[in-house]
């Protein structure tokens, strides 16, 4: 896709090319990534939402591991600890089965477990729809009953939510993604804002930061609205605004999201992700 | 040892119509889909389904129009979205979904294991999915420390349909040592009051013996076994064969249309007498080795 580069160059691996939108926000979360972290990566589908779910994710992981977090380590369908310097060439079943591992517990109950008593760090989340709370909906657009669209379900999503103190919601920049309040509420993060998602129960946690193609966003510490944290290069305040189909938190003055460095350009490129596998699209 | 290895339709028979079946299988492994077909072709309907990542056996329940009602973490095509008709199933009001999350899914398999009629969890707390779903998922105190939980009811089926790697006469089935373990078929197989497995291959018991520890489903929870070679296709088996991207890819072709969907099911479940037929349909033995895996040297499968 064109769209996700910065500048519409060719980069090919080890290229010297301006980073691409992938590149630069692969680079933001690596950065959020902590020695000793355990992340949740969830098995995402295909194209630009395989991209999304898994393909950011585990780059950003695996350039942490090679830079500050050796010991960050990567739950993945249910494989724990994958060897990320070895990451499946396609998506058919045997390259999974194939991928080695530290761990394959017998069933995935077993990673429910740990999910529900907070094992978990991080984890990576993308939604059709996100609401200025940061809940996030992948069940039904429309009624429930009888929606517009059905969607998969929930899978573990409710659970990150729940139980992931530092949870990464990644996802295009879209206003019919960014709705001033979701169809369905799958997976609950400030929900009502304020202390609405202590008072229903729930731990301390819910969506940290929401990484998108033009734009890093987070949630104001009191209001739990979502926030805007810095703006992409070359990417104006009106074209996010545009983008989002309710009013964020605008601070004063806002940065731009810092571009990755040499190095970390060059260990994308030429290590992690060499054939383009990951950040196809 | 009771035997308990029977014919598909054998093993089958007793599933009626208004039944309440958990399906094993996990995204794109082990949907037992020659089961699902044989229940299509017999015209079984009006069912309640329990799964787990459900992808092309409730995706076909649904094109028949057999399915009443789901329950379950995800149905979808994994690396191919959506699933078709499902979604179109459920857009027009005819399926009653009831969604849950994993642990969710997970208490309630373990509770209806256990004989109990519920178990806690917290996860749904503030979520639509327990809102919408009062009969299901039930807000109380922990009787210990006062904290809000929910009671997430029992999965208790009439029948469990599971697809399994290799198998004896006797109904033991096990699992390779290098797998895909992304699923929870044996906490499936151990909720089930009659539960019913088709395996890839029937083994010898001596062989079975010589490992009781990759045992994941005990003869003794078993009621029927069967032997179905290939029969999650088009779907893979983990260490056996892969998915067919061809066969899948013309499925959600048709699946694009009601009416493509049920000649794919006249062609493929209502007119197919057995599951020899059908592996004749596609191609034959020969077509489908074509999608066998490299065998892994740790493995007996």
């Amino acid at each position: 896709m064109s769209e996700n580069k910065i500048v519409s160059a060719a980069d090919a691996p080890g290229s010297t090319a301006p980073a691409t939108t992938n590149e630069l926000v692969t680079a933001v979360i690596a950065r959020e990534i902590r020695d000793g972290d355990l992340a949740f990566v969830g098995v995402g589908t295909n194209g630009r939402a395989f991209t999304l779910a898994v393909g950011i994710p585990l780059t950003a992981v695996r350039l942490a591991q090679m830079l500050h977090a050796p010991s960050a380590a990567v739950y993945w369908g249910n494989l724990l600890e994958p060897d990320l310097s070895s990451v499946p060439a396609d998506l058919k079943q045997d390259s999974f089965t194939r991928w080695q591992a530290a761990a394959s517990p017998s069933d995935t109950g077993v990673k429910c477990d740990m999910l529900a008593r907070r094992a978990f760090d991080v984890c990576f989340d993308s939604a059709a729809q996100v609401d200025r709370f940061g809940n996030l909906n992948i069940t039904a657009i429309g009624d429930y009953r009888k929606p517009k669209v059905r969607l998969v379900g929930c899978l573990a999503q409710p659970e990150h939510f729940a139980f992931v103190p530092r949870p990464i919601v990644v996802v295009d920049l879209d206003r019919r993604v960014f709705v001033e309040k979701v169809d369905f509420i799958t997976s609950v993060g400030h929900l009502h804002g304020g202390r609405s998602r202590e008072e229903a129960g729930l731990q301390p946690g819910g969506p940290h930061l929401v990484v998108t193609d033009k734009a890093i966003l987070d949630f104001e510490p009191e209001s739990k609205l979502m926030r805007i944290r810095s703006l992409h290069p070359g990417v104006t305040l009106e074209e996010v605004l545009d983008r989002l189909s309710f009013r964020p938190v605008v601070p004063d003055s806002i940065p731009t999201t810092p571009l990755p460095t040499e190095r970390e350009l060059d260990l994308i490129r030429r290590v992690i992700d060499p054939n383009r596998v990951l950040l196809r699209v | 040892m009771k035997e308990k290895l029977v014919s598909l339709e054998d093993a089958l028979a007793p599933v009626t119509s208004g039944s309440t079946i958990a399906i094993g299988g996990s995204l794109l492994r082990r949907q037992p889909n020659a089961a699902i077909r044989s229940l299509i072709r017999r015209g079984v309907t009006d069912l309640t389904v329990q799964t787990w990542a459900a992808t092309t056996a409730t995706d076909m329940l649904a094109a028949a129009g057999a399915l009443r009602r789901y329950e379950g973490i995800y149905t979808g095509m994994f690396s191919y979205g959506l699933a078709p008709n499902f979604r179109r199933a459920v857009e027009s009001g005819a399926i009653e979904v009831r969604d849950f999350s994993e642990t969710a899914m997970v208490a309630r398999f373990r509770a209806a294991t256990q004989g109990l009629a519920f178990l806690p969890i917290k996860t749904l707390l503030g979520s639509d999915i327990a809102d919408k779903n009062p009969e299901q998922i039930r807000p109380f105190s922990c009787p210990f420390t006062g904290e809000k939980l929910q009671a997430v009811a029992a999965a208790t089926s009439d029948f469990t349909i599971v697809h399994g790697y290799v198998g004896d006469k006797y109904g033991n089935v096990q699992w390779p040592i290098v797998r895909d373990s992304d699923d929870i078929d044996q906490m499936i197989a151990s909720a089930g009051k009659r539960v019913i497995v088709t395996v890839e291959k029937i083994i010898p018991h001596e062989e079975i013996k010589k490992r009781p520890t990759l045992t994941y489903i005990p003869g003794n929870w078993v009621e029927a076994i069967v032997e179905v070679p290939y029969g999650a296709h088009p779907v893979s088996v983990d260490a056996m064969y892969d998915e067919d991207d061809a066969h899948l890819t013309d499925y959600l072709e048709r699946s694009r249309s009601a009416a493509g969907a049920a000649a794919y099911l006249d062609e493929y479940a209502r007119a197919i007498p057995s599951h020899s037929a059908y592996i004749a349909k596609v191609g034959g033995l020969s077509a489908l080795n074509r999608l066998d895996v490299q065998p892994n040297e740790l493995n007996h499968v």
